[in-house]
């Protein structure tokens, strides 16, 4: 109970910042990767695949070099990412109400959890068809299919999230005569923030890898269009910076995005298991 | 006042009826901090949580001021064993749960928390959240969110069993200064002789399973207490007494259920 005692119990930064690894995770990792591309240059050279197929590392960078001038790649990036944002926007917007209330209630999991989980298993691709009759080609149909894919693991992890809130927690909203929302609102969302987050994590990562899938069939424009545009035009090069774009996209949203929204909830509430 | 009348409570858990309480007839007078002593599994929990209104009595009374009670109200405030503070509310926030859960205005709920965030000794911690504080101290912030909705019957349920002894020791006087100050009524569950004798001005020991009272122990030496003195020493060895002959029956009861089971 001294000043001691709350020394010691509060994080040091290292604690609360668990990536900022020292410089040793670093250099194995950045030697993974040059390793990774030196490799690819040695694969390319020994012409085990045709070039017209294989493009080599510095093609690739030429292609990432024309793309960003011409402002396709700019267009398509941004294209995609606008789509995505409203998919998993809207999947959260409907899926983390849905996961308090099936969480929160015996008679909706009854009612409603047989029919997701029939309807959860069909591939987001699946959808695509119907999507396109119904939307015709292009926004409104991606973002369709991103909701309909990226749904479910917000939803269910909500759901899970609340399940498991500690009992004791609502025994002290109830002794202090927490009215309905407020209970929603000040213990079981903040109660379940761990879960969710993951859920939103789990929707981002499946969106993100339909919405190629689905760009491929239903769209002109995005980065998903603009690696299947390349084959027409057989700029294996192209597809690749494509690729790397996605990847890279990927990359900081969950290591900046995802990671500081934890900072700034469970990880300082202490409600976070430290990782590794 | 306080009147617990025949109270009996049976948990029907998976096929199984647990009868956890039978019988329990008590009175608490206004201001007065009794403490309820019993082995493990005899039911403490189970009477402060129909007291606080949180699970129903299978049959018996409960009333506070002549008024009979079957759901938790505003006359009734609890502390838990593992202080239940909400994780992501900083310390005043969790002080002013109670408050802000009944709509008071921000302006006065935040007088009132900081009045009594100093009185229990943590003004200076009002921002931060509870994994920054000790077990002691989020203890004291559990007492200031009871305090808040300035209940007339405290119910406590091992408020310091998850403390060390010293702390446990600091923790006791605490509540005393804090209960004379604010005069309430204090209904405190406790599994050590010691605490039940150094605190309370009345014992309710209660048999093994099903709990019943089995006897009432008024303690009338004056506070502070010297829990070194030989009057100390009687009151506690004649306690001890009667509570290991239910410990003995509690054990017997579980190395039972374990071999049945
Ligand atoms: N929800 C429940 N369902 C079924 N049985 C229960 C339930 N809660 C408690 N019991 C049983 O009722 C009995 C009394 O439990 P209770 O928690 O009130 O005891 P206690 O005196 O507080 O014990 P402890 O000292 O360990 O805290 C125990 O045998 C317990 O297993
Ligand atoms: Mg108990």
């Amino acid at each position: 109970m001294s000043e001691a005692t709350l020394a010691r119990a509060a994080p040091t930064p290292a604690a609360v910042r668990p990536r900022r690894r020292p410089s040793r995770d670093f250099l194995l990792g950045a030697g993974t990767l040059v390793a990774f591309v030196l490799a690819w240059k040695l694969v390319h050279l020994s012409r085990l695949f045709p070039p017209w197929a294989f493009p080599a590392p510095e093609q690739v960078l030429g292609a990432f070099v024309k793309t960003l001038e011409s402002g396709e790649l700019l267009k398509n990036t941004w294209a995609s990412v606008a789509r995505q944002i409203v998919g998993v926007v809207l999947a959260a917007l409907v899926g983390i109400p849905g996961g308090l209330l099936l969480g929160a209630s015996r008679d909706a999991r009854a009612a409603l959890l047989p029919i997701c989980r029939m309807v959860y298993p069909i591939p987001g691709i699946a959808w695509i068809p119907l999507a396109i009759l119904w939307f015709g080609i292009g926004f409104k149909s991606t973002v369709f299919v991103i909701f309909f894919t990226g749904i479910w693991p917000i939803l269910f992890n909500t759901m899970a999230g609340v399940t498991t809130l500690d009992g004791q927690y609502t025994d002290v909203a109830r002794v202090y005569l927490a009215p309905r929302m407020f209970y929603v609102r000040k213990v079981l969302v903040p109660g379940s923030l761990p879960f969710i987050i993951t859920g939103i994590r789990l929707t981002y990562g499946v969106g993100w890898r339909v919405i190629v899938g689905a760009e491929m069939i239903s769209s002109i424009t995005g980065l998903g269009f603009m690696i299947d545009d390349a084959r027409w035009q057989l700029r294996p090069d192209v597809m690749v910076a494509g690729m790397i774009t996605i990847a890279m996209i990927g990359w900081v949203m969950e290591n900046w995005a995802f990671d500081w929204l934890e900072r700034v909830t469970i990880e300082r509430w202490g409600m976070k298991s430290q990782p590794r | 006042m306080v009147r617990i009348e025949a109270l009996s409570k049976r948990y029907a858990a998976g096929g199984t009826d647990i009868l956890a309480l039978s019988g329990i007839s008590a009175t608490i007078g206004e201001g007065e901090f009794v403490c309820l002593l019993g082995p493990s599994g005899c039911g403490k929990s189970t009477l402060l949580k129909i007291v606080a209104g949180l699970i129903p009595a299978s049959s018996g009374t409960i009333s506070i001021a002549g008024r009979v009670v079957t759901a938790p109200g505003p006359d009734r405030a609890m502390v838990f064993q593992d202080y239940a503070l909400f994780p992501w509310m900083t310390v005043v926030e969790n002080a002013e749960f109670g408050l802000a859960a009944r709509g008071v205005a921000p302006a006065r709920r935040a007088a009132a928390s900081a009045e009594l965030l100093k009185a229990v000794g943590l003004g200076e911690f009002a921002a931060k959240y509870p994994h920054h504080l000790s077990g002691g101290m989020k203890q004291r912030v559990s007492i200031a969110r009871a305090l808040a909705v300035d209940p007339m019957l405290l119910l406590m349920d091992e408020p310091f069993g998850a403390l060390d002894a010293q702390t446990r020791f600091v923790m006791q006087q605490e509540l005393l200064r804090i209960w004379r100050a604010y005069r309430k009524t204090v209904l405190f569950v406790t599994h050590s002789i010691e605490e039940a004798l150094y605190l309370g001005d009345r014992v309710l020991l209660m048999t093994a399973r099903p709990g019943r009272i089995k006897a009432e122990i008024p303690v009338a030496s004056p506070r502070p207490r010297d829990i070194g003195s030989v009057e100390f020493a009687r009151l506690r060895a004649q306690t001890l007494e009667l509570l290991s002959e239910e410990i003995a029956r509690s054990m017997e009861q579980e190395a039972t259920a374990a071999v049945t089971s």
